[in-house]
């Protein structure tokens, strides 16, 4: 086993928070309440912070750093279509896709929350569908994210959920490495 | 099958990404027209003709995966060879793996271990142990009903030679001699 640091404190924070958070207001919450309400602009604000530090933060954690070409993409599907095996130090291409999947949810969510809480956009059908629809694609999308994870580590021999607690991937010496 | 690598699995990717898209679309307007009729609401014909559009994207999604999957598994042997030769070989490779019902990985390998690669060699290309590799080498020879590589070469060879005659086509040929 070669190990190697892979996600920076920042990063696993604003992970398991924004796992709190979204379970929270899908699951727990009254939608009607107040705590609803507050719970969403922490959503809003984590997803703000995690754009900065898509900029400004460590190598792992820039969207430079691991925006997949679509001959990525291919590729990593082509390792599962094999059952090869290849480890990706920071996020894999299909993870990215993910992750940008959910920010991208995840802001839609807040805004058309923001907007009916508005006097403008108060009780607006389209406005209350839109954010229906795309915490339906995001809770479907969270799913999908915990059974690739599942799948990936199992293929891999890397323990990615235990890589986002620690920060640390522990790789099998055979693996072969990219980036 | 044979027009197959010349396809892009890149426009299938993302038509499988965009009808994941419709099909939890429609899956939700289901849901939310439903809402506490539950199974009841199926007996509204929009109902009931968007859960089925619903079901029927997803099983496309399903059908598209496995046929990417397969395309993949294709292309990640046949990358430099475009000749029709060496596409019909691997269309009889293929039919043999699949009637030897041989895992993914076995099939890989198999594919590797054809081309005349060495254990050690195979083991780095696929990321793992060479232990892991001679495993899928003994399951291969086992399924395939042979004692080692050449065994399975000449199989796999022969078969391409003399191509499998139906027996309705031979009875007659028969009689005449």
């Amino acid at each position: 086993m070669k190990t190697f640091k892979t996600w920076d404190p920042a990063i696993r924070v604003f992970h398991w928070s924004l796992v709190g958070a979204f379970t929270a207001n899908a699951l727990i919450l009254d939608d009607d309440g107040k705590a609803h309400i507050w719970v969403g602009y922490a959503v809003v604000g984590l997803v703000m912070l995690r754009l900065l530090w898509g900029f400004i933060g460590p190598h792992t954690a820039r969207f430079a750093s691991f925006t997949p070409r679509l001959a990525d993409v291919i590729g990593q599907v082509s390792d599962m279509a094999t059952r090869r095996k290849r480890a990706h130090l920071g996020h894999s291409p299909l993870g990215a896709l993910m992750i940008f999947n959910l920010l991208a949810a995840m802001l839609v969510i807040g805004l058309s929350g923001y907007m009916m809480t508005t006097n403008m956009f108060f009780g607006v059908e389209w406005v209350e569908e839109l954010h229906e629809v795309v915490v339906f694609w995001a809770e479907l999308s969270v799913v999908a994210h915990i059974a690739a994870v599942i799948w990936e580590s199992r293929r891999t021999g890397v323990n990615l959920p235990r890589a986002m607690v620690t920060g640390v991937k522990s790789v099998p010496d055979d693996l072969n490495l990219l980036k | 099958m044979t027009g197959m690598s010349s396809k892009k699995p890149g426009a299938l990717l993302v038509l499988i990404l965009v009808q994941v898209f419709c099909a939890a679309f429609f899956l939700w307007d289901v849901l939310h027209e439903a809402g506490p009729l539950g199974a009841q609401a199926l007996r509204d014909f929009h109902v009931l003709a968007e859960a089925v559009a619903a079901l029927c994207l997803l099983a496309a999604v399903l059908l598209e995966t496995r046929y990417l999957m397969a395309l993949l598994r294709r292309k990640a042997h046949l990358e430099w060879q475009v000749s029709l030769a060496a596409r019909a070989f691997h269309d009889i490779i293929q039919d043999h793996f699949d009637r030897w019902g041989l895992t993914l990985a076995e099939q890989d390998v198999a594919n590797f271990t054809i081309k005349g690669l060495s254990i050690a060699e195979i083991a780095a290309l696929r990321g793992t142990a060479e232990g892991t590799v001679k495993s899928h080498l003994n399951g291969i020879y086992r399924k395939a009903g042979v004692a080692g590589r050449g065994a399975l070469l000449s199989l796999l060879i022969d078969d391409l030679l003399e191509p499998v005659v139906e027996p309705a086509i031979m009875e007659p040929l028969q009689k005449h001699a």
